[in-house]
């Protein structure tokens, strides 16, 4: 406990001595304050403390869509663009020089000279390195709850899950730019490893969610052209066409022939959806084993979802049911895909999410681990 | 806690490291450290000391170490405790000061919060840095960072203190006040072992040194004792040297340019030399004078790291495969 306390207090020195920390500190402190000055009254929305006025008929105090608004700010642009992106980016310029400065001559052995096992001294200076995200997200945290309880009257103490959230997945990060830092002993090659990866983490997730997207538009659009195939089949069946009728001929033709056009269609579209999925296939086993960066950040707006749907993703959906107003219309093929993606997400167990990603992580630090223990300084 | 074995602090045996491309930094190393010495390690660049200074420490992990370091044997992390150790070139955090230094490494050798308090504030004011003690170590300089070194290797009050290089970048008053402090170290009954370049630091302070050629020790022991061979008397005379000492096998006899001449006689007591001095002067041969010689430790290093074959100092680095022409060691 002495050891453990001892690198506590020396990783929160270090981290006092950064300049970085105490920039991004200010500039989280900025998002902070940019949200809290968005307010709900009854004739719609104020921004800028009340600077500007945007009225609305549906997001006003009087509406849950206020509500919906305010958090989905929160869990879906602050955490996904600012937490997600713009802070760890930050963090990670910040804290890639640990290892690396960590295992410099003259430094490491003074470490490794105490009693101390080196795969304790490895774990200590991992999760202390984490400590970084840890307190930049908690400060941040209590701004925003704050935020919330104040201007919506909810004291929503889930804000808070994204200190583990956000922490666990700047660990994904973190541990390959530890690993690099280990094996080079360079900083910026350990933070230029570590972007490549991410960039990579995010290509190859994208790339599995657009083909995802994609096979499920044309496996919707194959299911309503069987629909329309069968009522048209029964349709020709029961067609009962009298002696000489020309015109039932024709209408019977032209049946026919809007029958064979859909069954055209959903061959094509079966025959893209089963091609997709050739390239979906290894994509999503990759993404099994990989970190899941997106789904991880992404538990947050599952967890601080309204219990009755009212969503930012729903009001982009244009379903603002609950104000009486009607759903704007939609392709019903995207209504359906949309709706199947978001099925497909929330299908994904917060254990299933966290722990392949963490299984990867643990594998990255082991090997780490193990060129640490194994190296002479 | 294990009881030393015997007197010996440090007893080592075929110690052996070998770096990638086969680079031989060390080759069967056999030493020993008695309790409540001061023991140098001399060698030259690349010999190989700072890689077993960081065996002992664990800091490199060595292909065979045999032996105990304080009773235990070789790389057991608990018998660290018991041990202080300065590296070479040794880095301490920047954004510290003296004091949270001192306090941060003792935390790390589990030293409790009241002692690590305690003997900062003592230790501080020991190294005289008392007032630049809550100073950050960036604004420290060369000097000040090795005394502040050493204060962190004494924080857990050990039993053994490893120094490598301690007096690198000091000034000669920070050299005394370190020689101060290891002489006061062991004189509390402290065994210190020492690495170090600076031979006649060294000859002020160590009782035994070993020297360590490409990975070899070639010679160990105290220091007299490795000198007591070389010691001699020379007379010089202010004339050729008379016939008859050319014939005695106990004299060497060396012309001078300037037409004095030198006898070299060999041995220790000035008994000896009596007849010698009665001859010359029946002789009525002027002599100039008469001195006792000792090598010194830097002549011990120079024959250690000459090879007797060439008579040419051996090359520095770590030894080679082909690199065979070390003296075998004497103890």
């Amino acid at each position: 406990m002495t050891v453990f306390l001892a690198m506590l207090l020396d990783a929160y020195r270090e981290l006092n001595s950064r300049k970085l920390f105490w920039v991004t500190l200010g500039l989280s402190a900025m998002v902070v304050v940019s949200y809290g000055s968005i307010g709900f009254n009854e004739q719609g929305m104020s921004v800028l403390f009340g600077l500007r006025q945007v009225d609305s008929e549906f997001v006003n105090s009087t509406t849950p869509w206020a509500r919906a608004l305010y958090i989905g700010i929160f869990s879906d642009f602050i955490v996904a663009v600012w937490l997600s992106w713009i802070a760890i980016i930050l963090a990670l310029i910040s804290t890639c020089t640990m290892f690396p400065d960590f295992l410099a001559g003259g430094a490491i052995d003074l470490v490794l000279s105490k009693p101390i096992g080196r795969v304790m001294i490895f774990s200590i200076k991992f999760v202390m390195s984490l400590l970084f995200v840890v307190l930049q997200l908690t400060l941040f945290c209590v701004g925003i709850f704050l935020c919330v309880g104040l201007r919506i009257g909810e004291w929503n103490w889930m804000i808070f899950s994204a200190v583990p959230v956000v922490t666990v997945f700047y660990s994904y990060l973190y541990a390959v730019c530890v690993l690099t830092g280990v094996v080079t002993r360079s900083a910026i090659t350990a933070l230029l490893m570590t972007l490549l990866f991410w960039f990579s983490l995010w290509g190859m997730q994208t790339a599995e969610g657009m083909l995802y997207q994609f096979r499920t538009r044309f496996e919707i659009q194959a299911e309503k052209s069987q629909v329309r195939i069968e009522r048209m089949a029964q349709r020709l069946d029961t067609f009962n066409l009298g002696p000489d009728d020309a015109a039932g001929l024709i209408v019977r033709a032209d049946l026919q022939y809007r029958l064979e056009q859909e069954q055209a269609e959903r061959d094509t579209s079966l025959d893209a959806a089963a091609s997709l999925q050739t390239w979906h296939g290894p994509t999503e086993f990759m993404m099994a084993v990989l970190p899941k960066t997106q789904l991880t950040v992404g538990l947050l707006s599952r967890w601080l979802k309204d219990p009755d749907g009212f969503s930012i993703a729903a009001m982009m959906r244009g379903e603002m049911t609950g104000t009486g107003t009607s759903a704007l219309m939609r392709d019903p093929v995207d209504v359906e895909m949309t709706r199947r993606l978001e099925k497909e997400l929330d299908s994904y167990s917060p254990w299933y999410i966290v722990g392949t990603s963490l299984g990867f992580e643990a594998l990255v630090l082991a090997a780490a681990c193990v060129i640490f223990v194994r190296r002479d300084f | 806690m294990a009881s030393t074995n015997g007197t010996s602090v440090i007893d080592l045996h075929h110690v052996e490291k070998t770096y990638k491309g086969k680079i031989h930094a060390l080759r069967d190393v056999r030493m020993q450290v008695h309790a409540g010495e001061i023991f140098g390690l001399l060698g030259p660049n690349g010999a190989g000391k700072s890689t077993l200074v960081k065996i002992m420490m664990t800091v490199v992990r060595p292909d065979r170490a045999e032996g105990t370091l304080l009773g235990h044997p070789i790389g057991h992390k608990p018998t660290l405790r018991r041990v202080g150790y300065l590296p070479e070139h040794h880095r301490f955090p920047r954004y510290l000061t003296g004091r949270q230094t001192l306090e941060f490494y003792a935390a790390l050798a589990r030293v409790d919060k009241p002692s690590r308090r305690r003997r900062a504030a003592e230790l501080l004011n020991t190294i005289g840095m008392t007032g630049w003690a809550d100073k950050k170590i960036a604004t420290y300089s060369k000097g000040m960072m090795q005394r502040v070194g050493l204060a962190q290797a004494l924080m857990n009050d050990p039993e053994l203190v490893i120094l490598d290089e301690p007096t690198d970048g000091v000034d000669p008053v920070g050299r005394r006040d370190i020689r101060d402090v290891l002489l006061a170290l062991r004189d509390q009954g402290k065994t210190i072992f020492i690495n170090s370049h600076l031979l006649s630091e060294l000859e002020m302070v160590c009782d035994r040194v070993a020297i360590l050629v490409q990975g070899r020790v070639v010679r160990q022991g105290r220091i007299d004792d490795l000198t007591a061979d070389s010691r001699r008397y020379e007379i010089v005379i202010d004339s050729a040297a008379p016939p008859w000492a050319a014939r005695q096998s106990d004299l060497r006899v060396e012309a001078g340019a300037d037409g004095r001449s030198t006898l070299i006689c060999k041995g220790v007591e000035a008994s000896s030399i009596q007849p010698i001095l009665d001859r010359l002067r029946a002789d009525k041969l002027t002599i100039v004078s008469v001195q006792p010689v000792r090598e010194t430790l830097e002549d011990l290093f120079m024959r250690s790291v000459t090879d007797p074959k060439t008579g040419r100092t051996l090359a520095p680095g770590a030894a080679v495969e082909s690199a065979d022409a070390v003296q075998e060691p004497t103890t």
